[in-house]
């Protein structure tokens, strides 16, 4: 180490090191604080920072780094000397001005907040408003490319293909041709189905399909019963919740994603935020089309009733477990409730007569699947 | 699998081997995670960027070879862009996988799960980017690491051998690894020294196969899990530093096969723990639920109370958020801080002279790699 301690302050025994930042030589230097700072390798050429562009670098504690932003971005000096550390610090004015200050994590707080925000809204408000509107707007070839893509998949679940008995599929072309006029569904590719599974249920897809499967077929007793469910999956057609839904689940899990960060959206937050939000919006869409319903059996001088006790019949009553904020549908009992309230004697004719109906109950063969 | 940074500078005769230090004060890291981990809360996860900036600055800035500590020159905007810029590319991207995906199920149900496998193409893509990112930030003697080589490249050989690896049940890994690393290592630079990776897949195999063949008891007796994890895991970094070359310089370790068990059961202790406080917690609030509404348990959560279940389902989230919190801070300073000090401690760096005067070079790769490593959820350290 140089005793040489020409200039200004003394040079301490723990040595002063150097890097140019071109080279990763170690420069073991001396320093000298004048009107800037000199860093004097012996047989090197000077090196002098001016203290005002003098920063502060990441360093191990006991240990001073410093960068300059006039010399090349990757030069360092460390100054392992505490006393020399501490008369160079006083010097640098703007040592730590390009450090993450209390105010920058304020800042950095108050805009995830403003975006949280923002982000919140949207999904709230932003998304179904697009998805309402957009929804009606989807042209009919792209729905029903989406249609036949979940049909494909449908199939692939409930297996099979759609039950074929003549009799029983004229009935059934019966019943949904006269619910079709009555809801006003001028989508002449509609098409309707039974699908040879046990699982008590029916559902529409996008581009106009309805599917009934089996096992609400056999449950249920009269042509009325029937009816209220498949004016029902009408009323999601008419009002394209499909669609709505779709744009609706995508928005709004992205949105979320987002929020949380990761666009694939696996954490538990994004799932639990979606549920609440989805089943919101979902009971929403169900409770409008349980009221496209009733107009239609309303229109066909039948009464909505038989309907909802034919669910009520496989749900049971649904309240009393679990979170009634998460569920996707109305509660059986309330939906129930309120067809009760809607209940008219029928004033039409009945949709199918009593032969008909024996035919639809026997459309996929003897009934064992 | 990380890489850690690493610097050595040799002299070419048979010097004695240097240590790398790791001087990281343990409460201070503590101290640096739980603020983080905090503030993540309250912004949503957006100040992961920076939290994620402050984890490495600390750990780089700590870790010291041959003398000299390394430094992270990394910062959370460029994090934050390259995020921003990765989400322009991805939405895109997502809606091109939906509408071809609809395409596929038309034609044949669940055809599009394949389509899957694209984004496991892509995150190796991104993984590779990502490491690029990191290894332009990290600077020894003033000197910065760097990157070529291709993401794509990369990502077809992972895809490549991914596929041997499953259709071998898994034995194939240890060859997958060494070429993965290879192309790594081959492909980082220290100034104008070029890395290199001297394992190879067979070394691993021999040291790890027994695991492989025990693998199916520890399906079954659980507890077993966490010793034969730690095992493998202690085995694969000590292969892994044994082989990394950067021009002359060379590394070895001496890390003991059972260093990590006691790591992976403080970890499963803490979550053991935290979950029977957050099981406590819970059933607490829902007494207190109940008692303050006065009402028998069904009707609380029964139908038309979605009003009241509402001071429950604060209460659950406000827990789970301080579980999160909880895990967030015990996985950093075990699984990272001292994983990384555990791991560092026996590392010898041998032939240090050979990087004493190296002449730096190498351009500053853009963090779009960590972007998409962050979007696909694939991010590392």
């Amino acid at each position: 180490m140089s005793e040489l301690s020409t200039e200004v302050p003394a040079q301490s025994a723990k040595p002063t090191i150097f890097f140019d930042g071109v080279s990763s030589r170690r420069r073991e230097v001396s320093l000298a604080l004048g009107d800037a700072l000199d860093i004097v390798e012996e047989g090197g050429a000077p090196v002098r920072w001016t203290y005002a562009d003098i920063r502060r670098a990441d360093s191990p504690a006991g240990i001073l780094r410093l960068a300059s932003t006039s010399a090349p971005p990757l030069a360092r000096l460390e100054i392992r000397d505490a006393a020399l550390a501490a008369n160079v610090t006083a010097r640098c004015m703007r040592l730590d001005e390009h450090q993450t200050s209390r105010r920058g994590v304020a800042k950095i707080v108050g805009w995830s907040v403003a975006a949280a925000v923002s982000i919140v809204c949207v999904v709230l408000f932003g998304v179904p408003l697009a998805a309402d509107r957009l929804a009606p707007l989807v042209p009919k070839p792209i729905e029903r490319r989406i249609g036949d893509a979940s049909e494909v998949q449908v199939k692939t679940i409930f297996g099979r293909k759609a039950c074929e008995d003549p009799a029983g599929k004229a009935a059934f072309t019966k019943l949904v041709n006269r619910l079709r006029d009555a809801a006003g569904l001028d989508d002449d590719a509609m098409t309707a189905g039974v699908l040879p599974t046990s699982v008590p249920n029916a559902f529409a897809l996008p581009g106009g399909k309805v599917f009934l499967l089996q096992g609400l077929l056999d449950k249920a007793e009269s042509p009325d019963e029937l009816a209220g469910i498949l004016a029902h999956e009408l009323g999601h057609l008419k009002h394209h919740d499909n669609m709505r839904g779709l744009i609706y689940n995508g928005g709004t899990s992205f949105l979320i994603g987002l929020l949380f960060g990761d666009v694939t959206g696996s954490s538990a937050v994004i799932f639990a935020s979606r549920s609440v939000v989805e089943a919101s919006y979902s009971r929403e869409a169900e409770t409008a089309a349980d009221t496209f319903a009733i107009e239609i059996m309303h229109a066909l001088g039948r009464s909505p009733k038989p309907s909802a006790e034919l669910m009520f019949r496989i749900t049971g009553k649904e309240g009393g477990s679990g979170f009634t904020i998460l569920a996707s549908h109305p509660l059986t009992e309330d939906r129930l409730a309120r067809m009760t309230r809607e209940d008219r004697p029928a004033s039409g004719p009945p949709l199918l007569t009593d032969t008909e109906w024996q035919a639809l109950k026997g459309i996929c063969g003897s009934g064992k699947i | 699998m990380q890489w850690a940074p690493i610097g050595s500078e040799p002299l070419p005769p048979p010097l004695p081997p240097t240590r790398v230090d790791f001087t990281g004060n343990r409460s201070e890291f503590r101290k640096l995670v739980t603020k983080g981990a905090m503030l993540e809360l309250v912004t949503f996860g957006f100040y992961r960027f920076w939290l994620v900036t402050d984890i490495r600055r600390h750990l780089w800035a700590n870790t010291a070879v041959d003398g000299d500590a390394a430094e992270y020159t990394g910062r959370a905007k460029e994090l934050l862009v390259g995020f921003l810029f990765a989400l322009a590319i991805l939405v895109p991207i997502y809606l091109a996988y939906f509408l071809i995906g609809i395409e596929f199920e038309r034609w044949q149900g669940f055809a599009s799960t394949p389509l899957f496998i694209s984004f496991y193409a892509f995150g190796q893509f991104a993984i590779f980017r990502a490491r690029r990112y990191r290894l332009t930030r990290t600077v020894w003697r003033g000197v910065r690491f760097w990157m070529d080589g291709s993401g794509w490249a990369y990502s077809f050989r992972a895809m490549a051998w991914g596929l041997l690896v499953f259709l071998t049940l898994g034995l194939a890994l240890p060859w997958r690894e060494a070429s993965l690393e290879r192309y790594k290592m081959q492909h980082t630079h220290y100034g104008d020294l070029s890395g290199d990776f001297e394992g190879d897949g067979w070394t691993f195999f021999k040291r790890g196969w027994w695991l492989w063949l025990l693998s199916p008891i520890a399906m079954v007796i659980f507890p077993l899990a966490p010793f034969f994890y730690a095992e493998f895991k202690a085995r694969e970094w000590r292969w892994w530093l044994d082989g990394i070359r950067i021009g002359g310089v060379s590394l070895s370790s001496e890390l003991p096969h059972d260093a990590f068990y006691g790591l992976y059961w403080k970890v499963i202790g803490w979550w053991m723990l935290l979950s029977i406080i957050f099981a406590a917690y819970l059933g607490g609030a829902t007494m207190l639920v109940v008692k303050l509404s006065g009402l028998p348990v069904e009707q609380v959560f029964g139908p038309d109370n979605t009003a009241k279940s509402i001071p429950m389902l604060v209460m659950m989230v406000i827990g789970y958020f301080a579980v999160a919190l909880a895990v967030n801070i015990i996985m950093r300073v075990y699984l990272q801080r001292d994983l990384w000090a555990k791991v560092l401690e026996t590392v010898e760096v041998h032939n240090i002279g050979a990087a004493a005067d190296v002449r730096g070079s190498g351009e500053l790769a853009s963090a779009l790699g960590e972007g998409f490593a962050d979007g696909l959820d694939v991010a590392g350290f």
